[in-house]
């Protein structure tokens, strides 16, 4: 069992141990739990786990601070900032939950300014005030112990005129970095955490050090276990703050950096639409490609590269003249065994598309085509229905489109399934959420599957396949990728954080994603 | 569907799961990828490092790393012990191939490259001899302790026969319910020694359909006379239990297979050569490393034939 599904389970357990008789038994594991969902980035149960330990121990300031995390993960910044405000509050100055708390607000006031539609109003300059004041206060009074405050404070400052805000006068954007290189280099290499080298690379990019930026990235990504979590909260201030892909080397830079994330256990990509075909064209030079993703860089970009092309054949399927109702792609006719064979068609879902328009689905003349990354301009209406299957066997639709597809290539099909058991990871490209206008590539734990050599199919002739529920739902009609050579091994059709039924004879239901083999909709076609 | 069981070689290693992660994943990062969950290729691996050593290797990325950082991560070996002449006489002959120097030679042979005048494989080795004479005393102990049965432990646990625990790992791995045909058997350095002994000498082992080795010191003679009188120069193909091809990657520059590297001349069949020996060159200094010879074109090419890829 993955950690991911394992932490899950032991969460579960906690609050059903918290809620009973003895809640104080378990609450020393919840405590630590909190923290290990954290890391993995679980922060729905993260904060039912700390909502539940702070009901048995309000006192508890860690816990309190990591509840105030969560929040904000979770995407409600102001519930955290009323959590942590009431902390800071009754703690001692010298508390050392005080400056995390302090600086975790700093985020919380952040994340609204960098949400806010218009950052000149008067509520958005407020937070980028009350955010540069909560990172501030901690980083001067001990800007040794405090980087991570130093360094946010750091992009803050150096960025606010780009964004049309006003640092303080009396903040010096390359001294606040000089004194955290200087704080991080001071950290012993055994109490080095692995924020350590991230947090390094943002302050060298404070004082425009590119060659120790990608050096620095190059360590990080070189380590034995490196994290997707900081490296993604890394690229996410480089893009989002620094804004780096203004110059040639910082566009190489973030390119290389997804690479590497994508190629980490959870990491997570998400592209605006509009950025695709401009991340395709980027190309790092030669030396900046070793010198960020090591001796076999050249291999991890160009796989990066082939996941990039690969999202250009990713249709959304629209109500005409109306909004995505869901997700398809383009492949050979052929690879589903119907003729001609070259012929290029989008497979979707029943439930999207469907001869009679069975609810939630459209009928193919309500519904147009549309690759958005490809050629966003071009929409397709469907010609016909070629094949289709009801949700509770194949849930899949073939379309024939009105006009042929030009410059677009099809999916490449996978024969076989991967193997199980062997840490397999598969990636789903959809829009994540139903946002309209980004692409997020996910790497997902693949679960189980129903396929040979050990698969049980329970409905008879198709191959159902599992794996992990990601932070956001995919769309329906996604396409699900082999993790190494993008190949489309399933249909995607399904997903839930619970509730799930096991494959295979399992007993029970977990947080599982569900798709269908490509090959088994390929073979049950022909019955 | 099909199952590929790798055999680690000399010196220490990360846990057997990172171990595995990082191999496979040096199939799958090449220019030709070979990625075998991919492709639904089962694999497994015969792990022995936790018996010579105390604790697994922290930082999996030194199985990539040169042979410097891989000895930080493994240790010093003691010379083994000989408990008889016949021990002695094969530690003194092994390491006769290796090095003609003595060990105080190899202590105060400072400089790369000073050779002496000296005949064995470790004098064209381009690394430092203090690397050179850790690497040897490891697989000198390596190499000894499976090939005659010796009780060993690291410091703290029960001691156990070395070659009767091992072998019994192979036969468990290779007999396992995860494999499936068809099988083919990958081993490295001192794990070709285990896998040949098990393939052609351990009745309780299964049938394979291929076996791979890279890095091998199978062909030295010493080896070879202690895998009597199963092995033969005529007849020394385990063709009990492969049923089909055996290929042997080698470079000349690695220290372990360096002084014999081919080994259809040694291991006929019928009297007639049948090993496809295949020369490469890997990079860098340290050229045993397992995962170079993983990512060598020739490698991938030999295994997804053997797949049926």
């Amino acid at each position: 069992m993955s950690l991911t599904s394992e932490l899950r389970l032991q969460a579960t357990a906690a609050l059903q141990s918290l809620a009973g008789a003895n809640p104080l038994e378990g609450i020393e594991q919840a405590r630590q739990l909190v923290e290990q969902l954290r890391d993995s980035r679980q922060y729905d149960l993260m904060s039912s786990v700390a909502e539940a330990v702070s009901r048995i121990d309000p006192r508890d300031a860690r816990n309190r601070k990591l509840y105030g995390q969560a929040l904000i993960e979770c995407g409600k910044a102001t519930a955290a900032i009323d959590v942590l405000e009431a902390l800071s509050a009754r703690l001692a100055p010298d508390d050392p939950e005080f400056g995390e708390a302090s600086g975790l607000l700093g985020r919380a006031y952040k994340q609204i300014f960098f949400d806010a539609g218009d950052r000149t109003t008067v509520g958005a300059r407020d937070a980028f005030a009350q955010a540069i004041n909560a990172y501030r206060r901690p980083f001067e009074a001990n800007p040794a112990a405090n980087t991570w405050h130093g360094v946010n404070l750091l992009a803050l400052v150096a960025n606010g005129r780009r964004f049309g805000v006003v640092p303080p006068t009396d903040l010096d954007a390359k001294q606040i970095a000089r004194t955290v290189v200087a704080g991080l280099e001071a950290i012993e290499p055994r109490q080095r955490t692995s924020w350590y080298l991230p947090t390094l690379a943002e302050a060298q990019l404070g004082l425009g050090d590119w060659d120790a930026v990608e050096s620095t990235l190059r360590q990080y990504v070189a380590q034995a276990e490196p994290k997707a979590f900081p490296l993604a909260s890394m690229l996410r201030q480089f893009t989002q703050i620094w804004d780096v892909e203004r110059t040639p080397r910082g566009a190489g830079l973030v390119s290389l950096l997804n690479a590497a994330l994508m190629k980490l256990p959870g990491g997570v990509c998400e592209i605006q639409i509009s950025d695709l075909q401009r991340a395709q064209d980027v190309q790092p030079t030669p030396g900046q490609l070793e010198a960020v993703l090591g001796q076999h860089g050249a291999q991890t970009y160009q796989w990066w590269k082939t996941g990039l092309t690969r999202a250009m054949s990713v249709a959304s399927i629209r109500q005409r003249l109306g909004s995505r109702i869901g997700t398809g792609f383009l492949v050979r006719a052929g690879d589903l065994g119907l003729a001609p064979a070259d012929q290029l068609v989008v497979l979707t879902n029943h439930h999207v598309v469907n001869d009679k328009g069975e609810s939630p689905g459209l009928s193919p003349d309500q519904v147009e085509v549309v690759f958005e990354a490809a050629d966003p301009g071009t929409s397709y209406a469907v010609e016909k229905i070629l094949w289709c299957s009801e949700p509770d066997v194949c849930d899949a639709c073939v379309l024939r489109l009105a006009t042929t597809v030009r410059d677009i290539a099809p999916l490449p099909i996978a024969r076989r399934l991967p193997a199980l058991g062997e840490g397999a990871q598969v990636y789903v490209v959809g829009y994540p959420g139903g946002r309209d206008l980004a692409f997020s590539f996910q790497d997902n734990e693949l679960l189980d599957h129903e396929g040979p050599p050990g698969g049980h199919p329970q409905i008879p002739g198709v191959c159902r396949v599992h794996y992990h529920a990601p932070t956001e739902g995919g769309s329906s009609g996604s396409p699900v990728f082999n993790s190494t050579l993008w190949e489309v091994i399933a249909l995607h059709h399904k997903g839930g954080k619970t509730g799930m039924p096991r494959l295979n004879g399992g007993t029970g239901t977990y947080a599982a994603n569900e798709g269908i083999w490509l090959q088994s909709i390929a073979e049950y076609r022909k019955t | 569907m099909a199952h590929v069981t790798f055999v680690h070689g000399i010196a220490n290693k990360p846990p057997a799961e990172d171990l595995l992660r990082v191999w496979r994943r040096a199939l799958a990062d090449a220019a030709e990828p070979l990625p075998l969950g991919d492709l639904g290729v089962t694999t497994s691996l015969v792990y022995w490092a936790d018996l010579m050593y105390e604790k697994p290797q922290d930082d999996a990325s030194a199985e990539e790393a040169t042979g410097e950082a891989l000895l930080d991560a493994s240790g010093s070996a003691e010379q083994p012990q000989p408990a008889n002449a016949e021990e002695a006489a094969f530690i003194a002959a092994v390491r006769a191939k290796l090095t003609a120097l003595s060990a105080a030679q190899m202590t105060a042979a400072e400089l790369p490259g000073t050779t002496s005048g000296a005949q064995g494989t470790f004098e064209r080795v381009p690394l430092p001899w203090f690397i050179k004479k850790r690497i040897m005393d490891i697989f000198l102990r390596d190499v000894h302790h499976y090939l005659f049965d010796t009780e060993f432990a690291p410091p703290g646990r029960t001691p156990v026969h070395i070659q009767q625990t091992i072998r019994q790992r192979f036969v468990d791995a290779v007999c396992g319910q995860s494999v499936s045909r068809p099988h083919i058997v990958v081993s490295h350095s001192m794990g070709t020694v285990i896998a040949y002994d098990c393939l052609k000498r351990v009745a309780a082992c299964a049938n394979v359909d291929g076996l791979i080795t890279i890095g091998s010191p199978l062909g030295l003679d010493e080896i070879q006379d202690k895998l009597h009188p199963e092995w033969t120069r005529a007849n020394g193909f385990p063709r009990e239990r492969v049923a089909a091809d055996w290929i042997n990657l080698y470079d000349r520059l690695d220290p372990v297979c360096g002084f014999d590297p081919a080994l259809a001349n040694d291991y006929r069949e019928r009297d007639t050569g049948v090993v496809k020996d295949i020369p490469v060159e890997n990079d860098g200094a340290w050229r045993h490393s397992a995962t170079k010879y993983l990512r060598q074109p020739a490698f991938r090419r030999s295994l997804r034939g053997m797949l049926g890829l």
